[in-house]
C-alpha cells in the first residue's frame, strides 16, 4: 500500500511544484510578500505617528480678548501655528477643506465665568472623521496645562498652598494601577488573534490550487480515467493526492512561520522601545508550537477541497464552488479576533476557532496544554473523518463521472 | 474471453431532455437514462472487435464497464469466468484503455509519466526501463522521451496514450476512437499499434467512426444503437445482411431497421 500512495504522493507532488502559479502561491508569497507586508505596515505605522506628532497644526481663534492667558499658552505652544479665516461662519469651511487643522471658540461669557472662578467652556472645532488625527489630544495637552496652572493659582488663594495637600484636594482617592499581563501577554492579547488569521488564509491558499489541480484539474485533462485505472485501491490513489495538497499547505505555512520568525529576528534587533520588546518576546519555540497547530488545519483544508475539487467538473467550477469554502473557513478565525472571545471548553469545542483561540494563547504564554491537547486531537480527528468522507466520495461514479 | 451477461447501465437525469426533432430519448424512462440496455456479447480472446455506433450509441460506457471505471447497474461481466466487478484490481492488471480523450499530465515528460504507470502496476525498476525502451522503439517516440508532455502535436500525444495503455502489456486492449482528431500520419502509425496488437494475439476491442479502419482491421464486428445491440458478426456479414457493398451504407441501414432509431 504504501508504495503506491507514495508514488502518487511524489508525482502529485512534482506535478505541482513545476506550476509557476503554484509556486508563486506556496513559496514566493511567504518568502517576499510576507517581509515585505509587515515592513510597510510597520514603517506606515510608524510614520503615522511621527508626523501626527511634529505636524504643525495651524488654527484659528475666536474671542481671544475673552481668555487672553489661555490664548498665549495657544500661541506659545510649540507645532501650533496661529492663522486667521474671514469669520466665524466659515470655520467649518476651512477645517474641511484642510485650510486650517483647528478653531478654538472662547465665548464672551468666558471672561466673567473666568472672573469669578467658575468653570468656563471653550469649544474646539476640528476633524473628527480623520482617524489619524491628533488634533483631539495635542489640544487636550495644551488645555489640560493651563487648567492646570489655574488650578494651582486658585488652590493657593484658597490657602492650599503645598502640592501634597493640592493632589488631596482634587484627588481624594488615587487609583493606582497595577497590571499583571507581562509584555508577551500584552502582545499576545492585541496580535495574538491576528497571527492565526493570516496562517489560517495563507495555509488554506497554498492547499487551494494543488486541490484544484489534482481533482478537477485531472477530470479536465482526461487524466483521471487512466489514474482510475491503475490496479490500486481508490482510497490509495486518494491518501496519494491527499498528502500532496497537504503538504502545499504544510509548505506555504512552514514558509510563512519561517519567513515572519526572520523578519521578528531582525527587526527585534532594529526596532527599539516597547514593540521592539514586543516582537523580540515571540521565540522559536512559539513559532514551532504555532506551526504544529496548524498541522490540523492544513489536513481539514485539504480532505474538504479535495473533494469539492472532485466533485467539479472542471478547475473554473472547482474555482467558484471553493470560494464559499474560503470565507466559511475564515470565519471562524475572525471570531478569534473579537473582543471578549476567550479560550474556554466552549470555543475549544468550535473547530478552526478553537486553533486560532488556542495559537493565540501560545503567543501570550498562557496555553492550557491539557485544553491544547484536546483541541489538537479534535481537529485531528475532523481531519481524518473528512478524509474519510473525501475517500468515499472519490469511489462515486456520480462525483467522478459527473454528467 | 470476455462475456457480456444482459449489461444495463443507468443514470440518474437531473431533467428530462429533448432531442432537437422535440421527442424524448427512448432511453430515457421517467429520470433514469438508459445507456446501455441489456447488452449480451460474447469476445473471444485475440484479435480485433470493431465496436460500431453513433455518437452516444453507448460505445464509450460500454468500454468504461470493461475497463472497470463504471459498475453495470445490473448485469454480469465476465473475463475468462472470473466477475469482473468482484475482483476489479485483479481485471485492471490485464487491460489496457485508451480513447481520443484521455489525457497526458502535461507538466511531466512522456518518460516520467510511463515510468509512473509503471510504478502504479507494480513493474520492477529495470524491467521497467526496458519496457519504456521498447514501447518507445515501436512507437517511434525515442526523439520526444524525455520532453514535456505540453509540448506535443495530437499525433504525439496519442502515442504516448498508447506506450502509458501497453506500459504492462496487458492482453486486454480498449481503444475508444483512437484516430479521432488525428492527421493521416499520425493516424496511420496509431493503427500500426492496433495491428502489432492482433499480430501478438491481444484481445483488442477498437471502437470507431471509421468504416475503412473497420475494414482495414477488425475481425470480427459489434454494432451499437440507442444503447442496444443491433449487430453481431463480420464486415462480410454487415454486407450480406443489408446487400450493401459500402461499409458505411451498410452500417446506416442497420441502425436505421432499429426500433430505437432517435430523431438527431
Amino acid at each position: 500500500m504504501r508504495g503506491s500512495v507514495t508514488t502518487v504522493f511524489f508525482k502529485e507532488l512534482r506535478d505541482i511544484l513545476r506550476d509557476r502559479k503554484t509556486l508563486l502561491l506556496m513559496i514566493m508569497l511567504p518568502i517576499v510578500v510576507v517581509p515585505l507586508l509587515l515592513n510597510s505596515l510597520i514603517s506606515f505605522v510608524m510614520e503615522q505617528q511621527k508626523e501626527s506628532e511634529t505636524e504643525v497644526l495651524e488654527y484659528v481663534i475666536f474671542g481671544e480678548e475673552h481668555a487672553p492667558d489661555l490664548a498665549k499658552v495657544f500661541a506659545e505652544t510649540k507645532r501650533f501655528k496661529k492663522t486667521t479665516i474671514e469669520s466665524q461662519e466659515e470655520l467649518v469651511t476651512a477645517i474641511r477643506s484642510d485650510e486650517i487643522d483647528f478653531g478654538i471658540v472662547i465665548p464672551e461669557k468666558a471672561a466673567s465665568r473666568l472672573a469669578e472662578k467658575s468653570q468656563a467652556t471653550v469649544e474646539l472645532h476640528y476633524d473628527n472623521a480623520s482617524s489619524g488625527s491628533r488634533v483631539e489630544s495635542r489640544v487636550e495637552d495644551v488645555v489640560d496645562e493651563y487648567n492646570e496652572e489655574l488650578t494651582k493659582a486658585r488652590l493657593i488663594e484658597l490657602g492650599v498652598t503645598s502640592s501634597r495637600k493640592r493632589r488631596a484636594v482634587l484627588e481624594p482617592v488615587h487609583l493606582a494601577e497595577k497590571g499583571t499581563g507581562d509584555i508577551r501577554e500584552v502582545l499576545g492579547d492585541n496580535v495574538g488573534g491576528m497571527l492565526p488569521y493570516f496562517f489560517i488564509a495563507f495555509c488554506f491558499m497554498g492547499v487551494v490550487y494543488p486541490a484544484i489541480h489534482l481533482g478537477a484539474g485531472e477530470k479536465e485533462r482526461g487524466t483521471l480515467e487512466t489514474l482510475l485505472l491503475a490496479p490500486i485501491p481508490r482510497h490509495q490513489i486518494v491518501l496519494g493526492k491527499f498528502l500532496a495538497v497537504f503538504s502545499g499547505g504544510i509548505i506555504a505555512v512552514l514558509l510563512n512561520i519561517a519567513s515572519l520568525g526572520t523578519w521578528i529576528a531582525i527587526k527585534a534587533g532594529q526596532l527599539r522601545g516597547t514593540l521592539g520588546t514586543m516582537i523580540g518576546s515571540i521565540g522559536w519555540l512559539d513559532l514551532t508550537l504555532l506551526a504544529l497547530m496548524l498541522v490540523p488545519v492544513a489536513a481539514m483544508f485539504a480532505s474538504l477541497l479535495l473533494s469539492v475539487s472532485i466533485y467539479a467538473r472542471n478547475s473554473p467550477e472547482a474555482s467558484s464552488l471553493i470560494s464559499p469554502f474560503g470565507i466559511v473557513m475564515i470565519v471562524p478565525a475572525v471570531l478569534a479576533m473579537l473582543p471578549g472571545v476567550e479560550l474556554n471548553w466552549f470555543w475549544a469545542s468550535i473547530p478552526i476557532t478553537n486553533i486560532s483561540l488556542a495559537m493565540k494563547e501560545l503567543v501570550k504564554g498562557t496555553m492550557d496544554y491539557t485544553m491544547l491537547l484536546a483541541i489538537f486531537g479534535s481537529s485531528t480527528l475532523i481531519a481524518g473523518l473528512l478524509l474519510f468522507f473525501c475517500t468515499k466520495w472519490f469511489n462515486r461514479e456520480t462525483v467522478l463521472f459527473r454528467m | 474471453m470476455l462475456q457480456l451477461s444482459a449489461i444495463t447501465k443507468t443514470f440518474r437525469l437531473a431533467k428530462r431532455r429533448k432531442t432537437t426533432a422535440g421527442a424524448i430519448d427512448p432511453r430515457e424512462r421517467g429520470r433514469t437514462f438508459y445507456a446501455l440496455d441489456g447488452i449480451d456479447l460474447e469476445i473471444p480472446s485475440g484479435g480485433v472487435l470493431g465496436l460500431l455506433g453513433q455518437n452516444g450509441a453507448g460505445k464509450t460506457t460500454l468500454l468504461r464497464i470493461l475497463s472497470t471505471s463504471l459498475k453495470p447497474s445490473s448485469g454480469v461481466v465476465l473475463c475468462d469466468g472470473e466477475d469482473l466487478t468482484k475482483n476489479p484490481l485483479e481485471i485492471r492488471r490485464r487491460i489496457g484503455f485508451v480513447s481520443g480523450n484521455t489525457g497526458l499530465y502535461g507538466r511531466l515528460s512522456a518518460r516520467e509519466m510511463l515510468l509512473y504507470y509503471g510504478r502504479l502496476h507494480g513493474m520492477q525498476a529495470a524491467a521497467l526501463r526496458e519496457r519504456i525502451d521498447e514501447l518507445s522503439a515501436t512507437l517511434d517516440m525515442e526523439a520526444f522521451l524525455d520532453r514535456r508532455n505540453e509540448t506535443f502535436s495530437s499525433g504525439m500525444r496519442q502515442k504516448v496514450s498508447i506506450a502509458r495503455a501497453l506500459i504492462h502489456d496487458p492482453d486486454i486492449l480498449l481503444f475508444d476512437e483512437l484516430t479521432t482528431g488525428l492527421d493521416v500520419a499520425a493516424a496511420e502509425s496509431v493503427l500500426a499499434v492496433v495491428e502489432m496488437c492482433r499480430e501478438r494475439n491481444k484481445t483488442v476491442l477498437f471502437s470507431t467512426h471509421h468504416m475503412d479502419e473497420v475494414d482495414q482491421l477488425c475481425d470480427r464486428v459489434a454494432i451499437l444503437h440507442a444503447g442496444r445491440l443491433c449487430f453481431e458478426g463480420d464486415a462480410a456479414g454487415m454486407r450480406q445482411q443489408t446487400g450493401e457493398s459500402f461499409l458505411d451504407k451498410a452500417f446506416l441501414k442497420i441502425i436505421k431497421a432499429e426500433p430505437g432509431e432517435v430523431a438527431a
